[in-house]
């Protein structure tokens, strides 16, 4: 009969039970397949000793439960807060907002836990061009106001993001090119699955009553809204996008590239430049998140990029004549690269070093 | 206190499996503080989930690997900083007798690291006490490739301690 697979023999090495007695009775009487089985336990052993150091060894007897449990809740009980914070009714928007267009934020917000850095909102005046980040202590993101916290906003199109079976498919479903990828990174391995969420939209109006009455809560009077500010309505588009995913099973994605039409907003009744002013000119904004985003260039064409100071870090730097932001958590565990291009943002991000990101990104190739 | 998003098993499954999930990523880390690091995000994410319970188990431990792996690509500058803090008494008082010497834990981290993503976990998992027939349906592989995925992950990880083996 044919010789057992090199894998037959290593089974027999620890779950002989597992091999078929056809293959146990030919290895028993095989020198070639004994030699191949000695072999086989030989590495067996050397890996085994080489995984199995004392403190793996020892854990099971000497670790702390009841510590690392106090310790787990009180990590669920923090990130409970956080969802809640961004979860609630007329937040959607922002959650709607942020999945399909920078879904590198929700893997940001899942790598490094910066799920209110991530979920701070940005002003709603835009017809993206470039990515700027603004970054400030994660306390002041956390108090930056919700677009409902000055008005009402209603969804008018839910985000909806799906999977889908393949790259043509999410071309087809989105109109947008799916990038080719050069070289994957060491650890990324396999296929991508491929996600693809449609255009999404809301439309926001102005209240002065509700703008009063959140900023008195806060201890802050409101300015004087400009005359035609109340009951201004601004429309607010963004989508639709795809994202290709790189998991294979784990729960934490090795590396997504995603692009997605970057957002834009129309204001129906005072000039953009007014209400922006306004906004960031509130008591409730933190001075040095207004700052930053103050010093944007104005024409509404610069999508900020909310980070954590303590979690995040950014660099500037440059994909294909683009400026990119890059950014990367501050324990080493993540990074990502995000730009504008005619109109569409991509990232790519992962459980990556900053270098590795800006080479995936700069060797995408992308067919117009 | 616990949010109510969180799955309502998540005590009674932790407090079963915690000291294995630690104990697979240890396998992978080398270092005890860093492996409860990844059974605390592990266990994060495992709390808002909906795995089946009667799946938890195997769910933790693979998820376990592929983060401790995760964390080896990315964690490179910590890794150095937790050697250069002597590791924290993760050894223990009798280093001595430790059969893998920091040098070596080094060694076999970045061994790991270069391994294809399924040859390592495959190796991580069954070392760590899983079944063929678990670590099979954990990265949907037939039973019988495991062995052969296990072995060459053995035969690499062996090749690959031996050309970065210090030259004494």
């Amino acid at each position: 009969m044919r010789h057992p697979t090199d894998g037959t023999l290593r089974r027999l090495v620890d779950e002989p039970q597992g091999v078929a007695d056809a293959d146990r009775e030919h290895v028993a009487g095989c020198p070639a397949c004994l030699s191949g089985l000695a072999a086989a336990e030989r590495d067996a052993a050397a890996a085994g000793a080489a995984l199995d150091v004392r403190a793996a060894l020892d854990i099971e007897d000497t670790t702390d439960v009841d510590a690392a449990w106090r310790r787990l809740s009180s990590a669920v009980a923090a990130d409970g807060h956080r969802r809640a914070a961004t979860t609630t009714p007329g937040r959607r928007w922002r959650t709607a907002l942020r999945s399909p267009l920078v879904a590198v934020i929700g893997v940001a917000a899942l790598v490094t836990g910066a799920g209110a850095a991530a979920a701070a909102d940005w002003l709603p005046f835009f017809h993206a061009e470039k990515i700027a980040p603004v970054t400030a202590p994660q306390a002041d993101l956390i108090k930056l106001p919700e677009l409902d916290d000055f008005g009402e906003l209603k969804v008018t199109e839910e985000i909806r993001v799906r999977p889908v079976e393949s790259a043509a498919a999410a071309a087809k479903a989105t109109g947008l090119s799916v990038p080719a990828v050069g070289e994957l990174p060491r650890g990324v391995t396999g296929t991508p699955s491929y996600h693809i969420g449609q255009r999404t939209s809301a439309l926001f109006t102005f209240s002065a009553d509700k703008a009063a009455k959140f900023s008195a809560d806060r201890g802050e009077p409101l300015p004087p809204p400009p005359p035609g500010l109340d009951g201004s309505q601004f429309r607010l588009n963004a989508g639709p996008g795809l994202a290709m995913v790189w998991a294979e099973g784990r729960p934490v994605p090795a590396m997504v590239v995603v692009r997605a039409v970057a957002p834009t907003a129309y204001s129906s009744g005072i000039p953009f430049e007014t209400a922006r002013d306004y906004l960031l000119s509130l008591p409730v904004i933190p001075d040095d998140v207004a700052a930053q985003l103050r010093g944007f260039s104005g024409d509404g064409t610069t999508l900020p990029l909310f980070m954590s100071a303590e979690r995040l870090k950014s660099a500037a730097a440059d994909v294909g004549g683009h400026p990119a932001t890059v950014f990367s958590s501050r324990d080493g565990t993540m990074a990502g690269v995000v730009w504008v291009d005619g109109g569409v943002v991509t990232a790519v991000a992962g459980s990556l070093s900053a270098d590795e990101v800006l080479s995936v990104a700069r060797g995408l190739r992308v067919d117009r | 206190m616990v949010s109510r998003s969180v799955r309502a098993d998540l005590e009674e499954v932790f407090r079963a499996t915690y000291p294995r999930v630690v104990a697979v990523a240890a396998r992978v880390l080398g270092s005890r503080e860093g492996a409860e690091d990844v059974a605390q995000e592990v266990f994060l994410t495992f709390g808002r989930s909906s795995v089946p319970a009667g799946e938890a188990s195997r769910w933790l431990a693979v998820a376990a690997a592929h983060t401790a792996l995760n964390h080896l690509r990315s964690g490179r500058r910590r890794a150095s900083r937790e050697e250069a803090a002597g590791d924290g008494g993760a050894v223990g008082p009798d280093v001595a007798d430790a059969v893998v010497t920091l040098d070596e834990r080094r060694r076999v981290r970045a061994a790991l690291a270069r391994l294809p993503r399924r040859q390592a976990v495959a190796l991580v998992l069954r070392h760590s006490g899983l079944s063929y027939a678990e670590v099979a349906a954990a990265l949907d592989l037939s039973p019988g490739s495991v062995g052969t995925t296990v072995r060459r992950a053995e035969s690499a990880l062996r090749e690959e301690l031996n050309r970065h083996a210090p030259s004494d």
